[in-house]
């Protein structure tokens, strides 16, 4: 019986406490939304914290403003993305065709006609969700799933990413300048979704995933997100049960590719220019893929826990190494160490170390606990 | 000629990827990085002041052992995990060999210069290593439809994508099956990255272009259906050539895709395919 005052034993029984009093939080009603309202609190205030010095070392030796947006931007794509590859189960590979068609869209609108890129965004929205209908209505109806899936997902990317770079009027292969904002009659400010520095930038795609993030939280509580995972775990059963299938991954993958475009739209308000290559590109495919896969498919934290713990470990390995490739590498060797030793993704390693702390004290209570006068008799 | 060549070298892409999915159920996101290592291979090797042509074994075999350990030490592990995570790793390869194969030989395009002259053919000339190329390319065909009809091991491997569960009950060692196809469709990706350098200036990134168009051939043919992925890699090089004579641009890679998506409102298993069952 002394055993259990030896000080590992006493650390253990006290995380013992603190993970079964943490169990009992996270299964409270209130649990969810002040978790997302304290994320994104933090998130509000993070660049400010970019500046602090702790020790002499500062956030922003490994993070810079640049990488917090596009940590974001890829967060926010990873987040709509994950409303059909995540929930309803069918990986697709081919979401930058949304992201482009979002990123032309308003850029095309408010040079040639001038319109608000606000409106630009919205109609990119559902030129990308008419596309995603296209798409979806040709594989669907043939019950199209898995790897097939993924295949003509692909392809139909990659057929707007050769279309745009042979069509001149929206610019070819080099793509197109981002407009003055006078030229669709605005100033610099949010009116005109352009600004004179980095900062407001940060607080529009955060405002982006904020968007995003709900409508998934949302779904993920409503009866269609019921039926989207009824179809992710088994379609045919779905199907027997009398759901109908077919249009709930058609309205999955539409909504999908509207919020994608949002993030297409932003890419394109942020960066001077586009060109077809970098919004239609497969890299693009698998930049909006890794964070979700990193942090969790079919999560609601995974996207924005991925897309952060990619950004700051690139920033980290920058830091450690000067080799310009190391960047991709980075994304690469995490994908394979997440997808290897922990298939649920970072979003699923703290409920595992809670369960590795409860079997540790479990095997102890049950070697010490055992009731002397029954093993006497074995 | 050069739709042929490179219907040819399509073909080959497309058949390791093909028995790769049939065999295993795993769509190689990594089969494009697989080719760029093929071309930098014999690239290497005719820089040693060697025949290139002496490369393209070498990069055949390089591959076979990269699949191999890919497979042993990646894929065999996630076998009962859900279907997405094997393409994941296959995503991850992917990244990780294109940044490392960037890293060591730089982003510029390279260029293999052979000039092994040209003969004339009924009146046509035609360039010599292009035409090397081809009867490698048509000799490749032969040897894997030999290996898989005519051997032991190619039965075993066919058995095993028609039916894994029977044919691990005959007694086909189904592990050591997924390690040689995937050894083999990389094999046959790096055979065909090497046969590209003759056709073209290569770069790092190359290796997308042609994982796409693997897919559109292998899709037009029939997954899973080797003659079906032959003519489907001889439909898209053919339309290639003809498309970049006819049409201005790189018009060509939409009529490739156009045509593609076309096939897949009338006859959605494709030109070989018989039921879609994934």
């Amino acid at each position: 019986m002394r055993d259990r005052d030896t000080p590992p034993n006493r650390a253990a029984r006290l995380l013992g406490v603190v993970v079964a009093s943490l169990r009992t939080l996270s299964d409270r009603w209130y649990a969810t939304p002040a978790l997302t309202v304290g994320a994104f609190a933090l998130l509000a205030v993070l660049p400010q914290a970019l500046d602090v010095r702790v020790f002499g070392v500062g956030l922003a030796s490994v993070l810079s403003l640049q990488a917090l947006i596009l940590a974001l931007v890829w967060a926010t794509a990873a987040q709509s993305w994950n409303l059909v590859s995540g929930f309803a189960g069918q990986f697709s590979l081919g979401h930058a065709a949304f992201f482009g068609l979002g990123a032309y869209t308003p850029l095309v609108l408010a040079r040639e006609v001038g319109v608000s890129p606000w409106i630009g965004m919205l109609a990119g929205g559902v030129v990308a969700a008419g596309y995603a209908l296209c798409l979806g209505g040709l594989t669907f109806r043939y019950d199209i799933r898995g790897s097939y899936f993924v295949l003509v997902t692909l392809a139909f990317a990659e057929l707007l990413l050769y279309l745009f770079v042979n069509v001149d009027a929206v610019g070819g292969a080099s793509g197109v300048v981002k407009p003055l904002p006078d030229a669709y009659g605005a100033e610099f400010g949010l009116a005109a979704f352009q600004f004179t520095g980095r900062l407001p930038y940060y607080y529009v795609v955060l405002a982006f995933l904020a968007v995003v993030t709900l409508v998934a939280l949302l779904l993920e509580r409503s009866q269609t997100g019921l039926y989207l995972r009824a179809i992710r775990d088994d379609e045919d059963a779905a199907r027997a049960v009398g759901i109908p299938t077919v249009r709930y991954k058609l309205f999955a993958l539409a909504l999908s590719a509207f919020f994608t475009a949002w993030a297409g739209a932003f890419w394109a308000m942020y960066f001077p220019s586009i060109r077809p290559r970098m919004v239609f590109g497969v890299l693009v495919n698998i930049d909006i893929v890794l964070p979700a896969a990193v942090g969790g498919i079919g999560t609601v934290a995974g996207p924005v826990v991925g897309a952060f713990a990619l950004e700051i470990i690139s920033g980290l390995g920058r830091q450690a190494v000067d080799f310009p490739e190391l960047q991709d590498v980075v994304g690469g060797v995490v994908l394979l160490l997440v997808v290897l030793k922990a298939p649920g993704g970072l979003v699923s390693l703290p409920g595992k170390a809670a369960d590795l702390v409860d079997r540790f004290n479990g095997e102890r209570t049950s070697v010490w606990d055992r009731d002397p006068s029954r093993t006497e008799d074995d | 000629m050069l739709g042929v060549l490179l219907g040819g070298i399509y073909g080959i892409v497309s058949v390791g990827l093909t028995i790769i999915f049939g065999v295993m159920d795993v769509v190689n996101i990594a089969h494009g990085a697989f080719v760029v290592v093929g071309m930098y291979t014999v690239w290497v090797v005719a820089g040693q002041g060697l025949s290139p042509f002496l490369g393209l074994p070498v990069a055949g075999v390089l591959l076979f052992a990269v699949g191999v350990a890919i497979q042993r030490s990646a894929i065999a592990p996630l076998a009962e995990e859900r279907q997405s995570s094997r393409l994941l790793v296959t995503i991850a390869f992917s990244i990780v060999i294109v940044a490392a194969v960037e890293g060591t030989f730089g982003p510029t395009p390279r260029n293999l210069d052979l000039d092994l002259g040209s003969i004339e053919v009924g009146g046509v000339y035609v360039i010599r290593g292009q035409l090397y190329a081809l009867v490698v390319a048509a000799a490749t065909f032969a040897a894997v439809w030999v290996f898989l009809h005519r051997t032991h091991t190619g039965r075993a491997i066919r058995g095993t994508a028609d039916n894994r569960t029977s044919a691990a009950y005959a007694g086909v060692d189904v592990e050591r099956i997924d390690a040689l196809t995937f050894g083999l469709g990389a094999g046959l990706a790096g055979l065909a990255g090497g046969l590209v350098t003759f056709v073209q200036p290569f770069d790092p990134y190359l290796g997308n272009t042609y994982l796409t168009i693997a897919f559109v051939v292998v899709i037009l043919g029939g997954l899973g259906s080797i003659p079906g992925t032959v003519v489907g890699g001889l439909v898209v090089g053919l339309l290639h050539v003809f498309g970049s004579y006819f049409l201005p641009g790189s018009y060509y890679n939409v009529l490739i895709l156009v045509v593609f998506v076309g096939l897949l409102v009338f006859k959605p298993t494709g030109l070989f395919g018989g039921e879609i069952d994934a």
